[in-house]
């Protein structure tokens, strides 16, 4: 079973990183490189959103910043891409933590309006801000150095990033931190009882989450090569939000699944381009009320419908001298 | 000898008192009774002394330290575990995952540290793990261990949350109502399962209902109404007691 995945995430990842030798034309290429920019995002959203069961839908927001501060940066402060890259990472996470302090003790509903509220806000200062963010005109984004400048290294640099970002959410994930997001999810009393710092558990992955958004902002922005205030519109961030919901909650694999279909959807229904959103309310309906714990779950669902295990109830059967030796040996704090 | 106490401590919901001046005491290898009807403040009290509740007067102590102030998850790292009248496990994930939740205050690696260095995350990982199939082993959980708890029967539900509570090494351990909705034969199991933590050096507060298993069980017994104690004793004296036997336990 472990094996059988690990050769999977190989060869998904050969045929990614093999992809500028066998892609069909640029336009594909570009297509790869934005679901791994969205997906570099959506990453840390997850955490967010599919672990710790905070409903952010403001995270355009953050990858605005993200972009601009790159744009600026590189454009009128003419920094090299790599430490804008870095610093864009550093402001989406600053951002996400003067986000996430006030607004992370809200409860559910009021908190995703604090989300929406501060995407609104971002977008009217980018179009205040004249003279920094080119206003309602936009900026010209320089791109990377090579060998990233051309298409296929661009391609090369967003699969390292996101392998890294995966990488390092997964580890969150799989780990105690993981069951911990998900107690504050589920059940606040239980992480309470536990131990579990709430609050801070939330700030921690707002945090992290802030970081990956602002350095998909900086990818992203160098991958439009041009961005303005209609690039990051409200509805890309529940685009970011449905690709959870749909990909389900409490995976990886299925929040990467539906970002890398919903993202290359209006591509696969291509003559009927304008009927994209339409397919994406469609699929997000179809998820909801057939497997509403979202595609990542459906091996599960499928598995244990095939082979129903015996939930033949059993006696509870202690056993002491085992309890005892265990209780004696402490796990030392 | 270091026990946890609650002192004269009120606790009042509106014009409602649920406890008025009640003071207790666990030590360690003891099962302390907590009975009475119901509404008189079995749970209130749980709640004050694992800290849901902050007492509107008196004192929480464990040893020396005063936990009057002091928040749940604090309590938790200080070696306060409790179950609940209602299960609470996490329904997506599997028992074992559940039982290594409770060793929350045993884990050292930070958050962004877990993501950068997942070795360390990975060797703790492995301790608590072992940990926890051990424990799963000790209460008799051991064939549903890779169950999600969702599809868990209510008596191996009431076992996992003891696993849970018992993964971090607790001093003290507060069961309100484990015994409720289990067969006689489970209570027994369940008995055995007590009186090994109790040996083992923990003190378990029992808020029960079966008063005849409290009453087997206990060292000593505390019998409430009305939110206050109305007797406090060894078993014997408090089943003998006029009071407790009017209000509580009938004729
Ligand atoms: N959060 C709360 N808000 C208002 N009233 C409460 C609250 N918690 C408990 N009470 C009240 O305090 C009194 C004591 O309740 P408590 O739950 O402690 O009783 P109990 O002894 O545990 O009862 P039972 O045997 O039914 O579990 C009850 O009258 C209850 O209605
Ligand atoms: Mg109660």
């Amino acid at each position: 079973m472990r094996a059988s995945r690990a050769v999977v995430v190989v060869g998904v990842l050969l045929a990614l990183a093999t992809m500028p030798w066998w892609a069909r034309d640029q336009y594909q290429l570009h297509l790869a490189a934005l679901i791994g920019v969205y997906w570099i995002l959506i990453a840390g959203l997850n955490l967010v959103v599919g672990y710790s069961g905070q409903l952010s839908i403001g995270h355009v927001g953050l990858l605005a910043i993200g972009a601009y501060g790159f744009a600026i940066l590189t454009g009128r402060y003419e920094w090299g891409p790599w430490w804008a890259l870095a610093a864009s990472g550093g402001l989406g996470s600053l951002c996400g933590l003067l986000l996430g302090l006030p607004s992370l003790r809200l409860p559910g509903f009021y908190f995703a309006m604090a989300t929406l509220a501060f995407a609104l806000i971002v977008t009217e200062i980018s179009l205040a801000q004249g003279d920094l963010t080119g206003g309602g005109t936009g900026l010209p984004v320089p791109g990377f150095t090579a060998p990233f400048d051309s298409p296929g290294g661009f391609h090369a640099l967003v699969l390292i990033v996101a392998v890294l970002i995966t990488w390092l959410t997964w580890n969150v994930a799989r780990f105690m931190w993981g069951r911990a997001l998900i107690a504050v999810r589920d059940s606040v009393v239980t992480a309470q009882a536990v131990g579990v710092p709430v609050f801070r558990a939330k700030l921690l992955v707002f945090v992290l989450s802030g970081l990956t958004a602002g350095v998909a902002g900086a990818l992203f922005a160098s991958l439009q090569s041009y961005i303005t205030p209609d690039t990051f519109v409200f509805e890309l961030g529940l685009f970011f939000f449905v690709c959870i919901i749909i990909g389900g909650r409490g995976t990886i694999v299925g929040p990467l699944i539906g970002t890398a279909v919903l993202t290359a959807l209006p591509e696969i229904v291509a003559p009927l381009a304008r009927w994209s959103t339409f397919f994406y309310g469609l699929l997000l309906l179809a998820v909801v009320l057939l497997v509403p714990e979202g595609i990542g779950h459906m091996v599960e669902i499928v598995r244990a419908r095939l082979r129903p295990r015996s939930l033949a109830s059993f006696a509870v059967a202690p056993d002491a001298e085992r309890l005892a030796r265990c209780l004696r040996s402490e796990p030392r704090r | 000898m270091s026990t946890l106490a609650a002192r004269d401590v009120t606790k009042a919901f509106g014009g409602l008192t649920a406890l008025a001046e009640v003071s207790l005491e666990v030590a360690p290898s003891e099962i302390h009774g907590l009975i009475g009807p119901n509404g008189s403040g079995k749970t209130t009290l749980l709640n004050a002394l694992s800290g849901y509740y902050l007492a509107d007067a008196g004192r929480v102590t464990l040893g020396e330290a005063d936990l009057t102030r002091v928040s749940v998850q604090r309590r938790a790292f200080a070696g306060v575990a409790r179950t609940f009248q209602k299960p609470r496990l996490l329904p997506t994930l599997t028992v074992v995952d559940n039982v290594m939740l409770g060793g929350w205050p045993a884990v050292r690696s930070s958050f962004f540290g877990t993501a950068l260095s997942w070795l360390r995350a990975r060797r703790e990982e492995k301790v608590l793990r072992e940990r926890a199939e051990e424990l799963l082993h000790g209460v008799g959980l051991a064939p549903v261990m890779t169950r999600r708890a969702s599809l868990l029967e209510h008596a191996e539900q009431r076992f996992a949350e003891i696993a849970r509570g018992l993964m971090a090494g607790p001093r003290f351990l507060l069961l309100d109502e484990p015994a409720g909705g289990l067969t006689p034969h489970e209570i027994e199991q369940l008995g055995v399962v007590i009186r090994t933590v109790r040996d083992a050096g923990i003190g378990v507060l029992l808020v029960e209902h079966h008063t005849d298993f409290v009453f087997r069980l206990s060292d000593r017994v505390t019998a409430l109404d009305l939110g206050r104690v109305i007797r406090q004793g060894t078993p014997a004296e408090v089943r003998h007691d006029a009071e407790v036997i009017r209000v509580y336990l009938g004729a």
